[in-house]
């Protein structure tokens, strides 16, 4: 919890700059982040980091100048050199063509909705313990990895606009542990994500492993040719699939510039299916959900497709300041997006029967754009892949490459699930900044294009 | 700033404190800057002025067989830190099985200084913003739709120490920058040229490298025309037919498919949970054939400019220049102390010698060192000029710069977007294509390596965003590659 001194620092370096006629935001940044990485069975890396960082923006008519620091936030002093070098940047900068939009803190947020202390400060042992018995109990005849991060972050947003102040508390977890076969290479995953540390159960990743070890252990691999098939994509596969079609496709940065592939479409326009509708949800469950955005402006839900009609786009306060648009809350990384369930089973395979031939792609590895115009993606298949024939798991597939467009999968789904699952797509370059989607556990697409597979998993 | 003496004799103190309380190895490291500036014009605006200033502690500790971690960016927390990371460790050896270990080292006392003659950060802004506005203002057009060009510069001050006695200081610059220029083509397809600032292995990495015309400046009016042509060019075919990497597409080629697969810890199974495994394993050494004879793969390649030298690593090794690949054997990996040991422990014989390949790296000090690829270099063949390449081929495209990679979980297949392509047809440069695509299998691939071009030929890309690891690290390093032709390539998408 930030103590009423940084508070007191913060507000006290505010009030000096508007006095002197300085534009000027200042947020804080800290984390408290622990990471346990496995590695052939055995605890490769046991990693604690405590950081904090300040970030200071000055915007000086058309010309701005930014600045982070990282270190312990001591006194009005460090922050007001932090602050002098950002309004130097700014008094130097070229000016743009356009009036930048200062950070306006819309009201007084005082979040912790999603705030778990026991996550916070849960004991490596208690993740080792997981692990292990996890290993333990699944077999040690396997080659167990993975990893699990934990921790929680603070932001605080003050600006000279007006004095009111953003503060955001919360706890995020995520974990992961892939099983791999020593001599036959296939791997298997189990993937859990909240933000309270009970989200975690160790029976559910060893239950998930034992449903699926024995189709693994039994029957060879199967390589589909290039071609056209039916593919039940998985929460994970389907998560990245959508974060990369919404980078490329429901942002207003690339949208005004032409650069996605719905520059061609307008608002109102049906680009999806009839079963896809997109929505940016901060007050969903299944999300890490912020309240603000770094902008200061206030987080509401916000419709993106409508039943395949694109009726919102996501625009950062740059774009919104660069094109005259109306600020939408998504100055942020942290989106809330969810795709609303559909009306089929949640039992995948009870929904495949009578599906014919189908393959189960659960997770997508190393998903790129090869043409941003045309939204074409591409990614292979990795863990837990199956072919399925009516209903009935046939034999695990090969590693295999999707290369198709987000229009075509997302215009030709013939399944969509009831429930949905809650899929962490944070990363840990730099600041810990947790993003999770909320979608479907399952869809199914028809003719969707695999171009390559491989010889092995 | 340097490290102050009294910060030095705190950090040995706890260093002993930790090796009496047990631990088998101890090392930590302590940034006095890492600092960053960012400059980005945006269709002329100037979108990022950013400068960022990191300094802290990290510190890791071995005990049991097992590796603890922590960092702070408090520099009056230098003693709980170590604490933290040994009881890190402590609780990491209860859950392991083969003990990890690191074969002891002579100690030594060493300093490496990048070569800069300008520091980047000792410029006056608007110098800076000048020499990049003016590009801005070559790459303006009525018919570009979007451009851009920023630079990076890095200044990164970093004192080790470990529980050996060897204290390493280094003082590492590196100086980063890119232009674009984007127009529609005839279907309403976004293309884009762009061009990095790139070496030619020799020089010196400070603000002197930015402003050499040859090395990025002088590209500008090169891409505008290459973008001119290309939106009013048909797209690339689908078919199998030879490719020529330059040495703007070559490097990621490398990059993805040898770099990444030869990295230790991958092959040791550390990745799987992340970026994934490698089709190498222990026993490929010596005997796989990982491409055709005109094959010489190098781990840095004695390169001086270039953000893949550093002198030693982040374990105190010092950097080195080996063979990776010979005459297309596998002959080697990129290797870390740590990871020696146990792949020598669990193959139960010598599979690599005890000298570190010196690729033990760290983002930040608030990242444990992981096995990085060093400069991983293609050595020049005896083919040729690019002419005399092209010249020689009879069905091809010549190909630069990517616009998308995706690589298989264990590096065994990979699929790459690039940004224009030349076609060639009976040893002649027809015309330029759209959107090209190659796709294949690796070892498959580098087997149907057929031409290799000469010295004239050879470049060195700079990578500024190499990600790897848990918690996730970027990694600055550069490829040096000649023209390189591949045959029998599937190319383009099918229809």
């Amino acid at each position: 919890m930030i103590e009423q001194k940084i508070r007191e620092i913060f507000c006290k370096v505010r009030d000096k700059a508007a006095a002197r006629g300085i534009c000027a935001s200042f947020s804080l940044h800290r984390e408290k982040s622990h990471l346990m990485r496995i590695g052939n069975n055995s605890v490769s890396l046991n990693t604690s980091e405590n950081l904090c960082r300040l970030d200071v923006e000055v915007i000086n008519g058309r010309q701005t100048g930014t600045h982070t620091q990282m270190g312990d936030i001591s006194s009005v002093e460090y922050v007001e050199k932090a602050l002098e070098l950002a309004v130097e940047k700014a008094r130097v900068a070229s000016p743009k063509e356009y009036a930048p939009i200062p950070v306006v803190v819309e009201e007084n947020v005082d979040e912790s909705v999603q705030y778990d202390r026991a996550l916070e400060n849960v004991e490596p042992s208690f993740k080792g313990d997981g692990y292990q018995k996890i290993i333990q109990t699944v077999g040690e005849k396997y080659n167990f990895s993975g990893s699990w991060s934990s921790g929680s972050v603070e932001l605080y947003l003050v600006s000279t606009e007006n004095r009111n102040e953003a503060y955001h508390l919360g706890t995020d977890q995520d974990f992961n542990v892939v099983l791999k076969h020593p001599e036959k290479k296939w791997e298997l995953i189990n993937k859990q994500n909240g933000w309270r540390q009970s989200d975690f159960s160790a029976d559910a990743a060893i239950k998930s492993f034992q449903n699926l070890l024995p189709f693994y252990e039994k029957v060879p691999g199967f390589k589909p040719e290039p071609g056209e098939y039916t593919v039940a994509f998985g929460a994970k596969a389907l998560a990245e699939v959508l974060m990369m079609g919404s980078f490329t496709g429901f942002y207003g940065r690339g949208w005004e510039e032409k650069q996605g592939w719905t520059s061609k479409n307008q608002l109102g326009d049906k680009i999806l299916g009839e079963n896809f509708t997109l929505v940016d949800d901060p007050a969903c469950e299944g999300t890490y959900r912020f309240g603000f955005d770094l902008a200061g402006k206030k987080r509401v839900k916000y419709p993106v497709v409508e039943k395949g009609v694109l009726k919102g786009l996501l625009y950062d306060n740059s774009t919104c300041a660069r094109y005259n648009k109306p600020q939408t809350g998504h100055s942020t990384g942290s989106v809330s997006l969810t795709m609303l369930s559909g009306q089929d089973s949640e039992d995948m395979l009870a929904a495949l029967k009578g599906k014919g031939r189908v393959l189960v792609i659960p997770a997508l590895h190393y998903l790129n754009i090869p043409n941003s115009s045309k939204g074409i993606f591409t990614g292979s298949s990795r863990f837990n892949a199956l072919l399925v024939e009516d209903g009935k798991v046939v034999s695990p597939i090969f590693s295999s490459r999707v290369t198709d467009t987000f229009a075509s999968v997302f215009s030709n789904l013939s399944l969509v699930s009831s429930v949905n699952h809650s899929i962490n797509l944070s990363n840990t370059y730099g600041r810990r900044a947790p993003v999770a989607y909320s979608v479907p556990s399952y869809i199914v697409a028809e003719k969707v294009k695999i171009t390559d597979s491989a010889d092995s998993f | 700033m340097s490290i102050s003496e009294e910060l030095k004799q705190s950090i040995r103190t706890n260093l002993k404190k930790v090796m009496d309380k047990g631990a088998e190895y101890v090392d930590a490291r302590f940034y006095t800057h890492d600092d960053s500036e960012t400059l980005l014009f945006y269709d002329g605006n100037l979108e990022a002025n950013d400068t960022s200033f990191e300094s802290g502690l990290g510190v890791r500790v071995l005990w049991g067989g097992a590796w603890g971690f922590a960092a702070t960016s408090n520099p009056g927390e230098i003693e709980n830190c170590f604490e933290l990371a040994r009881r890190n460790a402590e609780t990491a050896a209860r859950l392991m099985r083969l003990p990890l270990g690191m074969s002891k080292k002579p100690a030594h006392k060493s300093s490496f200084t990048s070569p800069v003659k300008t520091d980047p950060f000792t410029v006056p802004l608007k110098e800076k913003l000048d020499f990049l506005k003016a590009i801005d203002d070559r790459l303006t057009a009525d018919w570009i739709l979007k451009r851009f060009v920023y630079a990076e510069f890095q200044k990164k001050y970093s004192y080790f120490f470990n529980s050996e006695g060897t204290e390493v200081s280094k003082h590492l610059a590196n100086v980063f920058a890119k232009m674009m220029v984007m127009a529609l083509d005839n279907e309403g397809q976004m293309q884009r040229r762009s061009q990095d600032l790139f070496t030619t292995g020799k020089g010196t990495r400070g603000y002197e490298m930015l402003t050499q015309p040859e090395l990025f400046s002088g590209h500008a009016d090169r891409i505008k025309q290459e973008l001119a042509e290309l939106i009013k060019a048909d797209s690339l075919e689908y078919g199998r037919r030879s490719v020529i990497l330059l040495p703007g597409q070559g490097f990621l080629q490398v990059h993805e498919t040898i770099g990444h697969p030869l990295e230790l810890d991958r092959i040791l199974g550390y990745e799987l949970s992340y970026a994934g495994g490698s089709f190498v394993n222990l026993d490929s050494f010596g005997k796989l054939q990982y491409g055709s004879e005109k094959l010489n793969v190098s781990a840095f390649g004695g390169i001086a400019n270039s953000p893949g030298s550093f002198g030693f690593d982040d374990e105190g090794s010092p950097e080195r220049d080996y063979l990776l690949i010979d005459q297309g054997i596998l002959v080697n990996a990129l290797t870390s102390r740590p990871m020696i040991h146990e792949a020598n422990e669990v193959a139960g014989r010598q599979v690599f010698a005890d000298v570190s390949g010196g690729c033990a790296r760290a983002t930040a000090f608030y990242r444990a060192p992981i096995d990085r690829m060093t400069n991983v270099n293609i050595l020049p063949g005896n083919d040729g000029t690019l002419e005399d390449i092209i010249a020689s081929t009879e069905d091809g495209v010549v190909l630069d710069n990517p616009v998308s990679w995706s690589i298989g979980s264990n590096r065994e297949h990979f699929h790459f977007g690039c940004e224009i392509a030349w076609e060639v047809k009976n040893g002649k440069k027809t015309r330029i294509l759209k959107n090209p695509t190659y796709q294949g299998h690796t070892v498959e691939f580098y087997n149907s390596l057929s031409a290799v071009g000469d010295a004239s030929t050879w470049q060195v890309w700079q990578v500024d965003n190499c990600g790897k690891g848990e918690p996730n690290q970027i990694m600055q390093l550069a490829h040096g590659v000649p023209a390189i032709r591949f045959d029998n390539v599937i190319t383009g998408e099918r229809k």
